[in-house]
C-alpha cells in the first residue's frame, strides 16, 4: 500500500531585494557615467584667467570652438580649418533658423596671439553670428596686474 | 506565563559582503558624479566685423584698443589714456557712462589674455553692452 504522503504547505522563498538593488544602482551609475561623456570631450586648453561674468548663464552654447596653443581650431577635439569651422557654423545656423540666435563659445589658449581669435570672430561675424563668449578660468590667485604681455 | 530567561539573544554575524557592495557603489557614484576639471567661466560679448561702421546711436560706445607697446607688454588705450593693467582700465571705464557700451579692439599681435583682460575690465566697470572687434594688425 502506497503510503500517503503528508501534504506539506511549501513556503514561498522570501524575495531577495539585494541583487535587485545592486542591479538598479549599477544601471543608475551607468546612465550617470554615459551622460558625463559630453563633458569629458572638453579639450584641455590653457584658458585666459578671468573671473568672468557675475551672472552665469544657464544655457549652454550652440557651438564650442577651441583654439589650442598652436593656433589650431578644434571642435569636439577635432582639428579643423577655418573653412570647416565656417561650414559647421552654417549648419548650426540652418538648424537654429537665424544666425543672430546662435551662441558660440570660444575657448582660446591665453598665450596665443589674438590674430587667431580675430580671424575666427571675423568669420563668425561675416556669417551673421553676433553672440559669442570667451571661455575663461578663475585665477587661482587673484591677479593684481593685467596686460597679459 | 513564560518567564524570559535573562540570557541575551546572540546577534547574527554582520553581513560584510552587502556592506562592502554598498560602500563600493557609493564610492563609484561619487567618483563619477564629481567633476575634477576646474570650473570654467565665460566673458560674453557681441561680435562686430572689422571696419564695420557703427550705427548712429544716442550714446557712442567707448572704444578700447588693445595693442602691444614697444616694451612688448600689452597696453589698453581708451581715448587719450593708455594704461597697462586691467584694474587701471576698469577705473578709467568707471568714469564713463556705461549705457553706450564698449567695443574692445584687439590687435593681431597681443596675447588673448590681454583681450580677455579688457573684456573683464568692462564687466568690472559695469558695461553690460560689450562688443569685440578685430583691431589693427
Amino acid at each position: 500500500m502506497k503510503k500517503r504522503r503528508k501534504k506539506t504547505h511549501r513556503a514561498v522563498p522570501p524575495f531577495d531585494l539585494t541583487p535587485m538593488i545592486d542591479v538598479v544602482l549599477q544601471l543608475i551609475i551607468f546612465f550617470l557615467f554615459t551622460s558625463q561623456f559630453g563633458e569629458l570631450v572638453r579639450t584641455e586648453i590653457d584658458l585666459p584667467e578671468e573671473p568672468g561674468e557675475t551672472t552665469p548663464t544657464e544655457e549652454g552654447p550652440d557651438l564650442t570652438i577651441d583654439i589650442d596653443s598652436s593656433g589650431n581650431y578644434l571642435i569636439a577635439s577635432e582639428v579643423m580649418t577655418l573653412t570647416e569651422v565656417e561650414a559647421l557654423a552654417r549648419a548650426e545656423i540652418a538648424a537654429i533658423g537665424e544666425a543672430v540666435s546662435v551662441e558660440v563659445l570660444i575657448r582660446p589658449d591665453r598665450n596665443i596671439p589674438a590674430r587667431h581669435l580675430n580671424e575666427l570672430t571675423q568669420s563668425l561675424a561675416g556669417l551673421g553670428i553676433r553672440q559669442a563668449s570667451i571661455g575663461t578660468v578663475a585665477p587661482a590667485v587673484p591677479r593684481t596686474s593685467g596686460g597679459g604681455g | 506565563m513564560r518567564i524570559p530567561s535573562g540570557r541575551p539573544k546572540r546577534l547574527g554575524a554582520l553581513p560584510m559582503t552587502s556592506m562592502i557592495d554598498v560602500v563600493f557603489l557609493l564610492l563609484i557614484f561619487f567618483l563619477v558624479t564629481s567633476n575634477f576639471a576646474a570650473p570654467e567661466n565665460r566673458v560674453d560679448t557681441a561680435l562686430r566685423a572689422e571696419g564695420r561702421a557703427t550705427q548712429a546711436e544716442e550714446l557712442q560706445p567707448q572704444i578700447v584698443e588693445v595693442r602691444l607697446a614697444p616694451s612688448g607688454n600689452a597696453v589698453f588705450t581708451l581715448g587719450e589714456n593708455t594704461v597697462g593693467s586691467r584694474e587701471a582700465l576698469a577705473q578709467l571705464l568707471r568714469q564713463l557712462p556705461p549705457e553706450g557700451g564698449v567695443i574692445v579692439r584687439g590687435s593681431d599681435s597681443v596675447p588673448v589674455q590681454a583681450v580677455a583682460d579688457a573684456m573683464q575690465a568692462a564687466i568690472d566697470a559695469g558695461f553690460d553692452r560689450r562688443s569685440y572687434s578685430p583691431g589693427s594688425p
